[in-house]
C-alpha cells in the first residue's frame, strides 16, 4: 500500500469505546448521524452485514430535493471494540476508510479516521506525479504558506 | 475552479523542492538566482520547477523588474487548502452529529459509559 491521498481525522467522544463501534455499525445508531448535514439516512436504507466481505451500505437522501445517493461499502476487518475497516470499491481507486478506537484514562474515546485512496482531484494529482504527502501534512503546509 | 486545474495545483505540489520553493517565496519575493540558492541543483533546474508552479498559478513572475522576482499567489493555495477542508468538514459534521446522538442516549437514560 502506498501512503498516497491520505486523511486522518481524530476526534474525542463522551463514550466508551464499545458504544462508539456499536453506533457506527448499527442501523439503528447510524440513521441518527451518518448523513451529510442536509441529508438524512433512513432506516431502510442502511445495510449492515457485520462480517469481513459483508456489505456496508448507506442511502443518504437529500433533504430539499429528496435525490439520493447510495454508498457502497464492503467489510474488512470488524474487531469490536477496536477496529473497523471497510472499503468503498466503486470510488476511483477504492478509497479505505479505517476506524479505530482508543480508550482514554477519562472515561472517553478517541475515535481515530484514517482514510487512503481519497478520491477526485487529490487522486488525479497523484496519478500524474505521485503524490507523496499525506492530506494533513498537505494541509499544514498550506496554513504555513497562505498565513 | 474546475478539477483539472485542481489537480495542476496537487501535481505541482507534489515535489518537494517546489514545496521548498513556495515556503521561501511565502516569506518574501525572490528571484531564480535566490531561490536557486538552497538547493544542490543549477538555475536551469530551478527554472523548471518555477515553470510548473507558474502554470499552476501558484507563482506569478512580474514582467516589470529585470530581474523578474517571483511572487507567490496564494489563491490557488487557499482553493486547494478548501478542498481539504471541505472533504474533512464531512467527517467534522458526523462527529458532531454522532455527539449529539450519545448525549441524546445519555439523556434517556441509558449507558454512556
Amino acid at each position: 500500500m502506498t501512503d498516497t491521498g491520505e486523511l486522518t481525522f481524530r476526534r474525542v467522544h463522551a463514550a466508551p469505546p464499545e458504544l462508539l463501534f456499536d453506533c457506527m455499525t448499527r442501523p439503528e445508531h447510524l440513521t441518527h448521524f451518518w448523513g451529510p448535514t442536509g441529508t438524512t439516512t433512513p432506516l431502510d436504507g442502511i445495510v449492515v452485514d457485520l462480517r469481513p466481505g459483508g456489505a456496508f451500505e448507506t442511502t443518504m437522501v437529500n433533504e430539499r430535493d429528496g435525490s439520493s445517493h447510495t454508498m457502497r461499502a464492503t467489510y474488512v476487518e470488524v474487531d469490536r471494540p477496536h477496529r473497523l475497516v471497510w472499503i468503498e470499491p466503486e470510488s476511483r481507486g477504492g478509497m479505505k476508510t479505517t476506524v479505530t478506537f482508543h480508550p482514554l484514562d477519562d472515561g472517553r474515546t478517541e475515535v481515530v479516521t484514517h482514510q487512503t485512496n481519497v478520491p477526485a482531484a487529490f487522486r488525479a494529482a497523484e496519478a500524474q506525479a505521485g503524490f507523496q504527502t499525506s492530506l494533513d501534512r498537505f494541509a499544514a503546509y498550506l496554513e504555513r504558506a497562505t498565513s | 475552479m474546475p478539477t483539472d486545474e485542481l489537480s495542476l495545483v496537487f501535481a505541482a505540489l507534489a515535489d518537494p523542492t517546489r514545496r521548498a520553493i513556495l515556503e521561501r517565496l511565502a516569506r518574501g519575493d525572490a528571484t531564480v538566482n535566490q531561490l536557486a540558492e538552497p538547493f544542490a541543483m543549477s538555475q536551469q533546474a530551478v527554472s523548471k520547477h518555477i515553470k510548473v508552479l507558474e502554470k499552476a498559478r501558484l507563482v506569478q513572475r512580474t514582467r516589470a523588474a529585470q530581474a523578474r522576482p517571483c511572487v507567490l499567489d496564494t489563491v490557488r493555495l487557499e482553493v486547494a487548502a478548501s478542498w481539504i477542508a471541505e472533504h474533512r468538514r464531512v467527517w467534522a459534521d458526523r462527529y458532531d452529529r454522532l455527539d449529539e446522538h450519545l448525549a441524546r442516549l445519555g439523556a434517556n437514560g441509558e449507558e454512556t459509559r
